[in-house]
């Protein structure tokens, strides 16, 4: 057995914490350098190559974004959005022992305060990990947005 | 409202009520969202016979459909019976629309077909008058579709004057001369006045400040040289880069234009962006993400990818602009001071081909698009409006 669940909730649980507290550096770490992190538009189950995404980044992309909100003038987190995320509902999906490589999907509710308003997103999140160099990465994080074909406010903060 | 429509536009500043105020709202939606061509949609959404999208004009709920002989027709999304929208679809394809309610039924040109047990209406019920009522003029120009709730007044290419030619060039960024969209809009919406988006659609002084953290350097070293310029053209806002050069396919941030066409539709880089109106502090904004044919597929990649990362609800340079829509909204709820300053190359600009033009950083198109805001919100008939 590659992994038993406890030990990919709490890997989660940390993803989520390190976004939350803006650890965006060591949270960009989590990721192998072909990551994917992509939150699609209008629906769930989108060919990004043909629709358009929220955020369809690869790890370069990622970087300048979090460069962005690190510059001191990404007025939009001026202040910084509060975020809490619960994360819940973990499933183990497909594992591969050979390639040590496993789907995950899980739920989260993601509260978000900024300029004094509180936006509730929820979530279904898939997860793709990879333990191949001896510790757990994520080489894709989609995050299905329960909203992602409704008029969104400004989400200038990493989901 | 305190103040004569004509006084609330000054030359080099516009009182704050225009922003603000809920009366001013009322008076958009009845004397330019119900006068002008609106803009409704692309060619490229509704491709085929039976095509639909559902869209609005002002505070119209409208259907765009493409009927079986390829012509476009745009419907009140009201049933003629209770009122309940016919369409609550964003898009899809079919021959007629029922009201779930009690089943009357509509053609896709609007005709009523079905009303289940007629004869209780009596001899007096006339069928033929309560199909879907349509939008008085529809038209196209280079697949860009555009209503008018008025039956009689200035064309489509009278209305767009000048900024044909634009639109003309736009389209020829595609190597067959013809424009696709991605699937799918992105969506945001803000807490703010929708003229807002229009002046920042057309607004070089800002690139470099809003958006510093966004900007790369090689955009912002363009930007600083102060080449191109700023057009008010017949009531429409555009930044023409030309001195950088043409539209470039990769969408770019080096050359091409920004076009804001008054009131509700935005050509800009790789994106054709509506705005609707909800409220007078309340604002959505509808974005498509241009294809263009004979490319190569990384090119078109390149386009989509960029046009998220920088203009999505989550975009590097969207999410900045919407922030700003909000403050101004609450800056402008002070009675104390009464104007915003939009003199900004006054004393530099000058007729250039017919138009009044201004160098990069001016606010020139600005000035032209509240003239035309003046001049539509003065009304046909009453040109002051009495204070209420």
């Amino acid at each position: 057995m590659l992994a038993e669940r406890p030990e990919i909730e709490d890997f989660l649980y940390r993803e989520a914490r390190l976004l939350d507290s803006q650890q965006f550096e060591e949270w960009m770490d989590l990721f192998t350098d072909d990551a994917l992190y992509w939150v699609p538009a209008g629906h769930d189950d989108i060919d990004p190559s043909r629709h358009v995404s929220i955020i369809h980044d690869d790890k370069k992309a990622m970087a300048v974004r979090i460069k962005r909100l690190r510059s001191g003038h990404a007025y939009a987190q001026d202040p910084a959005s509060r975020v809490h995320r619960l994360i819940s509902n973990v499933e183990l999906g497909e594992a591969d022992d050979e390639r040590e490589t496993l789907e995950v999907t899980c739920m989260m509710l993601l509260v978000e305060l900024a300029r004094h308003r509180q936006t509730i997103h929820s979530a279904r999140c898939e997860f793709s990990l990879d333990r191949s160099d001896g510790r757990w990465r994520i080489t894709r994080k989609k995050v299905n947005l329960l909203r992602n074909g409704e008029v969104l406010e400004s989400t200038p903060f990493l989901i | 409202m305190t103040h004569a429509i004509e006084d609330l536009i000054q030359t080099g500043s516009i009182h704050r009520s225009v922003y603000t105020d809920p009366a001013i709202f009322d008076l958009e939606m009845e004397r330019i969202f119900n006068t002008t061509w609106v803009y409704i949609g692309h060619a490229q959404e509704i491709p085929e016979p039976g095509d639909y999208k559902t869209t609005l004009i002002g505070k119209h709920p409208i259907i765009v459909s493409r009927l079986a002989d390829g012509s476009v027709t745009a419907l009140i999304n009201r049933c003629r019976h209770r009122g309940p929208i016919v369409c609550q679809h964003e898009r899809g394809n079919s021959k007629h629309f029922r009201c779930p309610y009690h089943s009357w039924t509509y053609d896709n040109s609007g005709k009523l077909i079905g009303v289940p047990m007629p004869q209780g209406y009596g001899a007096s019920f006339d069928r033929e008058a309560l199909g879907l009522v349509k939008v008085p003029r529809v038209a196209e120009y280079q697949g860009f579709i555009f209503g008018c709730m008025t039956a009689v007044g200035p064309t489509l290419e009278d209305h767009l004057g000048g900024i044909t030619r634009f639109l003309d060039a736009y389209v020829q960024t595609s190597p067959t001369g013809k424009i696709e969209l991605f699937e799918g809009t992105q969506k945001c919406g803000y807490n703010g006045n929708w003229k807002y988006q229009l002046e920042n659609g057309v607004d070089p002084y800002h690139v470099g400040a809003l958006h510093l953290s966004a900007v790369t350097p090689e955009a912002m070293q363009i930007y600083r040289q102060g080449r191109g310029c700023v057009i008010a053209m017949d009531g429409h806002g555009v930044t023409d880069h030309t001195d950088w050069g043409p539209m470039p396919v990769d969408a770019s941030l080096s050359g091409g234009f920004n076009l804001v066409i008054f009131p509700n539709l935005i050509v800009l880089r790789s994106q054709i962006r509506t705005v609707r109106p909800i409220a007078v502090n309340r604002t959505e904004i509808h974005t498509n993400v241009v294809k263009l044919q004979n490319v190569p597929d990384e090119v078109n990649l390149r386009r989509i990818r960029d046009q998220e990362f920088e203009f999505g609800a989550a975009g590097t340079f969207f999410t900045d602009d919407l922030e700003i829509f909000e403050r101004t909204q609450e800056g402008l709820q002070s009675g104390a001071v009464e104007w915003l300053v939009f003199s900004r190359g006054l004393d530099r600009e000058e007729m250039k081909n017919g138009y009044m033009t201004g160098t990069m950083s001016d606010e020139t198109q600005h000035r032209g698009m509240y003239e035309n805001w003046k001049q539509m919100m003065m009304g046909p008939k009453t040109p002051a409006l009495a204070a209420e």
